[in-house]
């Protein structure tokens, strides 16, 4: 330790790192009932006392996107925090968000462009030039334009939304041609979307914990990593402590959110819809339910139905979902289901949640569409303090050349052939199954962003052969600022620029339902030869010959800011780029759009007609339909994309907004009973399906269940070092009594095995886990992503470097064990969710 | 916010006499007392267990703002689990440095650095005080100047809460202790408090579990706290280590009775002194 020098970051002549008060303090001494101590917004150095230049931007560690503030001293990121003047945020920012900081300054970055220069996943790598990669790439992929197959080039992403999403897909894939392509939300929460898609049309939920008077949680972790983590949790820990609000969670595992829940209810995995629908019971059968919401579900196949024949339907539908039926399927008593059916009943209004927990599982879909009934029996939905309709910033963008080519693609996104009934979030996690079956035909380049696939999908193996397979996939090529598992298997690397040097437009979701726009600006330059490969598609695009209308997404990102009408108001981007972040000042929140009536004009309009068989004003001039006569003879049920032309709801005498469909032929109800899910030989209401392999589990079998914990992200944040400090290791949690019978200690070295794999790791024997279930996080185990997140320096040609006075301190050796080698890549029958939480396993002292 | 500029001369006067009776109220010692009259804060961090939800915002909050290296943090956030399934309970407990008052106005880590006094003379409002390798600020805040510190480390030994430790990024300035690395600990974020900005930490907290501020000014959120928990009072259950009668600055709403249930170890206080997210 003696010989550390000290970090150069700091470049002072005084010698304390650790704090220097003899500086501006003295000067300006505080004086007592005088100061008001202020929110943030401005940063100093501790060594000098000089204020660090802040610059506003966003977030990108998770998908939450909050709007943040990078504070730079000596040309250098030094810190980040919140921006205090988002709505969203209110100034608040978790670890991850801040440990954000070290990405620019990682010393395996990747700040060159490089080729293989071994075999496939051999490691050996040679430094090119920007030239030499894109004159490669665009040769390849020109190649295939010109012969008419643009859908042999496969694009692959993950945390691509918002401007990137908009440039990558609607401009340079569209006029590219190819529309091969696969996301990630199959392996994220895919089963919850379709699920409520399937009820209230859109996927989203926000849930209005500024207003509401209870929380019952089903396998939500929002304390700890929901998709719009500090929106919400911010202020469901403020509503509790301020308010008493009460709040529930079910889980299978003592998750942080469960440990401040004034209850945790543990339950067996995959039985949360069976405790939902003895709840629909009780309050069905106790008289508790909101009559007036009604009006606006369908529950029964006449579509006309009045209140009480609703009522019937779905009380004789629920009379087989008894509280005793569910205490023998979950483990919940039946005593316990009761009396928070009722609590929650006649809490209104009060908030369901539910996340994964609920929803990776063979029956997921069902799971949210019970959670959607139960919300709706309550008349929880789109409610000041319910589960209501996502509000977001909306913006205009340029989308490139007007005359665009008809887009082809391999059909290998939705899974194999009769898989799924609704892959409408599509089925990411088989694309590679289906590209080895080959049937659908197979990419010839398979590039991919912001996505790692052989961490973050399951069975590893497999997939790691597979993207190693030259004879499967030809040429292979990611767009990455940090060397990760799946770039170590690319034949070109091109070196991204981290979140921190982006620029980007940005808005999600709002918890309080008004919407914040905000942009993505660099706090530095990109480092080395990095380029953010929304700058290089532009490039590209030049280099085919279709030029998209501006060459990076800086212009990109001021187009928009031009037609955008809110943001063109505030005098365009340069507003954003002073600020980071705006709301309308005089913007009510928005809740009860179902509510709205449909005007007469809108009725009358050019291609309106009136679906009798579901009660749906809809134009067919914005569907696939030749003509009208084929539209009226189809109907809107079975014309192709009758939902883009949907206009309302004829509920009794008037029509009504409802709950207008994105994605599905859906009718405007709120569709707890679905026509949809009949003609795919479901139950059309809301039923329990149990887990194939939980029915048939032998002796000594556990469940596999797997979590996120709150200082890190799933695949994409151990390279930065306080966080990796933080969390590095991962032991099994197994319950004291589950481990006495195998013999198992805190410590332990232990086998987990499932039908596909094993792997050894360590057992954490813990009171909080449900017993016959093995509870191992992810995010740690990595194999590559350097030397912070697995001890592995990056490639010499990356522009790795040991210049980093940090790397010196690592004092840790334990970097965990990933348990996605052991989970098969398998699909909810319904949505195609990866079933993250059904794998059973054998659990041995190793 | 809080620029001299601002204060009138009337409301200085009105908070020196409501500081007065509330320092009267409180039984706080002497010296803090006198600092009171001539109108100096008194800062404190009151942490509201009922709030924290463990994510280790401030954790890196604190990392971030001052370099720290690794294997050394100012901030942590303690885990606990107690009870048996299924009525086990999880517990946060974020720990910091407890600023203490001291039994006699002199903190331990104060009273055993040798070179507590080896500093120049320094005023804060109407308060002259000695500045030192570790000493007392009038207003409460136990800070560092590592060019007069000689790297005997008492100071590590004298904290019963372990929170000081040797930081790898300093190295001392002394000419004769050039070889030797310096201490580090939490400041309190002197160098943003004193520009008006909440420390780092506090400022991040998602809970508001973290609140700071000045128990000399009754308008305060920590004096308002204070009047509604009876924190200073009640310390010995809104303190750590109570036994040690160090009167910290950090206070804790501690309504499950958390703190008594976490124990410091003297041989292991600074291995404790760690953050590792469970």
């Amino acid at each position: 330790m003696a010989n550390l020098t000290r970090r150069d970051l700091m470049k002072i002549g005084m010698a304390s790192g650790a704090l220097l008060a003899a500086g501006e303090g003295f000067k300006s001494p505080a004086l007592a009932g005088t100061v008001k101590i202020g929110p943030g917004g401005k940063d100093f150095s501790p060594q000098t006392g000089v204020e660090r230049q802040a610059i506003p931007s966003s977030c990108w560690q998770c998908v939450t996107r909050c709007p943040n503030m990078g504070y730079m001293e000596d040309g250098r990121l030094v810190k980040i925090e919140s921006n205090p003047n988002s709505i969203r945020t209110e100034g608040k920012m978790c670890a991850r968000g801040q440990g954000g900081v070290s990405h620019s300054s990682d010393p395996d970055r990747i700040l060159y462009p490089m080729k293989r220069a071994g075999k496939r996943g051999e490691g050996k790598w040679k430094r090119i030039s920007w030239d030499e990669a894109l004159t490669e790439l665009a040769d390849r992929m020109k190649k295939l334009r010109d012969a008419g197959t643009p859908e042999k080039f496969m694009f692959h992403y993950g945390r691509m939304k918002a401007s990137s999403e908009k440039l990558m897909k609607d401009a340079f894939l569209a006029t590219y041609g190819s529309k091969t392509g696969a996301g990630h939300t199959a392996i994220c929460e895919g089963g919850k979307w379709v699920g409520q898609e399937l009820t209230w049309g859109k996927h989203y939920d926000n849930w209005d914990f500024d207003n509401t008077n209870y929380v019952l949680n089903f396998g939500s972790n929002v304390l700890e990593a929901h998709t719009n983590h500090i929106p919400t949790s911010h202020r469901l820990i403020r509503a509790k402590v301020d308010k008493g609000v009460k709040m529930v969670t079910f889980d299978v595992r003592l998750s942080n959110t469960a440990a401040k829940s004034d209850e945790w209810v543990p339950l067996k995995p995959g039985t949360d819809g069976a405790v939902m629908l003895a709840m629909c019971n009780v309050i069905m059968s106790e008289g508790l339910y909101d009559r007036d919401f009604l009006k606006f579900v369908k529950a029964t196949k006449n579509k006309d139905a009045p209140d009480d024949e609703k009522i019937a339907s779905l009380k004789a539908h629920l009379a087989q979902y008894t509280p005793q039926w569910a205490e023998k399927i979950s483990g919940v008593s039946a005593s316990k289901i009761k009396t928070l059916a009722i609590e929650f009943a006649r809490a209104k209004p009060a908030c369901l949640l539910t996340y994964r927990g609920a929803v990776a599982h063979y029956n997921g879909v069902e799971n949210e569409r019970i959670a959607m009934m139960l919300a709706s029996i309550t008349g929880n939905i789109d409610n000041p303090g319910g589960r209501c309709k996502a509000v977001a910033a909306s913006w205009k963008f340029p989308t490139g050349p007007k005359d665009k080519p008809e887009a082809k693609k391999l059909k290998i996104d939705d899974g194999f052939k009769g898989q799924v009934a609704y892959p409408t979030h599509h089925v990411d996690h088989q694309v590679f199954k289906m590209i080895k079956d080959g049937k659908e035909g197979r990419p010839e380049i398979y590039m991919w962003y912001c996505y790692a696939p052989v961490y973050a999908n399951g069975e590893i193996q497999e997939t790691i052969d597979i993207l190693k397979d030259e004879s499967l996939i030809p040429f292979t090529v990611c767009s990455n600022p940090f060397y990760d598992e799946a770039a170590a298997l690319a034949d070109m690397i091109l070196p991204d620029t981290p979140y921190t040097e982006r620029w980007d437009w940005d808005g999600d979701v709002s918890p309080m339902q008004i919407a914040e726009y905000q942009i993505r600006q660099p706090f530095v330059k990109p480092l080395g030869e990095s380029r953010n490969l929304m700058d290089v598609a532009c490039e590209l695009a030049n280099r085919m010959g279709f030029p998209l209308g501006f060459n990076s997404m800086e212009e990109f990102v001021t187009m928009s800011g031009e037609l955008t009408p809110e943001v063109k108001a505030l005098g365009g981007i340069e507003y954003l780029k002073k600020n980071g972040v705006w709301h309308d000042p005089n913007a009510k929140p928005k809740f009860y759009s179902y509510k709205k009536e449909v005007k007469e004009e809108e009725l009358k309009a050019e291609g309106v007609i009136y679906d009798d068989a579901s009660g749906v004003y809809w134009n067919w001039k914005k569907s696939k339909a030749k003509d009208e006569a084929e539209a009226q003879q189809k109907g809107y049920a079975h014309t192709k994309d009758a939902y883009k032309g949907y206009v309302g709801q004829k509920i009794g005498d008037k029509v009504y907004t409802g709950f207008k469909p994105d994605i599905l032929n859906k009718s405007g109800y709120m569709e707890l009973y679905s026509e949809l899910m009949e003609e795919k030989k479901f139950n059309p209401l809301p039923s329990y399906l149990p887990i194939p392999e939980h029915e048939k589990m032998g002796a000594g079998d556990l469940i596999l269940t797997t979590y996120k914990a709150a200082v890190i992200t799933q695949s994409r944040s151990a390279n930065c070092k306080w966080l990796s400090e933080l969390y590095h290791d991962n032991p099994a949690w197994i319950n004291p009594k589950t481990a006495a019978g195998l013999g198992i200690k805190t410590g332990d070295k232990i086998k987990v095995k499932s039908v596909i794999d094993e792997i050894t790791t360590k057992a954490r024997v813990t009171e909080g886990v449900i017993p016959g279930v093995i509870a191992i996080s992810h995010s740690v185990g990595h194999w590559e992503y350097g030397r912070y997140a697995s001890g592995k320096k990056g490639p010499d040609a990356s522009g790795a470097h040991d210049n980093d006075p940090d790397l010196k301190t690592i004092w840790w050796e334990d970097r965990g064990v990933h348990p996605n080698w052991i989970i098969p890549n398998s699909p909810d029958p319904i949505g195609g969710q990866q079933r993250w939480m059904d794998t059973v396993v054998k659990v041995t002292k190793a | 916010m809080g620029k001299k500029e601002d204060i009138s001369r009337r409301d200085m006067l009105k908070t020196g006499g409501a500081v007065a009776v509330a320092a009267a109220a409180t039984g706080i010692l002497p010296a803090a007392a006198a600092a009171a009259k001539e109108g100096v804060s008194r800062w404190a961090m009151v942490i509201d267990l009922r709030r924290c939800i463990g994510c280790r915002g401030c954790t890196v909050a604190c990392k971030s703002e001052f370099g720290a290296a690794l294997g050394r943090w100012n901030a942590v956030v303690k885990q606990m689990e107690t009870g048996s399934y299924p009525g086990v309970k999880k517990h946060f407990l974020p720990r910091l440095c407890n600023h203490c008052a001291g039994e006699k106005d002199v903190p331990p880590c104060v009273e055993k650095c040798p070179q507590a006094n080896a500093g120049e003379r320094a005023k804060l409002g109407g308060v002259s005080y000695r500045t030192g390798a570790t000493y007392k600020r009038p207003d409460g805040m136990i800070l560092l100047d590592m060019s007069l510190c000689i790297g005997c480390y008492k100071c590590i030994e004298a904290c019963p809460y372990g929170v000081r430790s040797i930081d790898p990024f300093s190295k001392l300035t002394r000419p004769d202790r050039e070889k030797d690395l310096g201490v580090g600990k939490c400041t309190f974020c002197a160098h943003r408090v004193d520009k008006g900005i909440a420390p780092s930490c506090v400022n991040t907290c998602q809970g508001g579990a973290r609140i700071f501020g000045d128990l000399n000014d009754p308008e305060s959120e920590v004096s308002k706290l204070d009047k509604e928990f009876n924190l200073v009072k009640n310390r010995d259950k809104t303190t750590l280590l109570p036994g040690e009668k160090t009167q910290p600055h950090v206070l804790y709403i501690d309504p499950a009775g958390v703190l008594a249930q976490y124990k410091i170890d003297k041989k292991t206080k600074e291995a404790e002194f760690k953050d590792q997210f469970v």
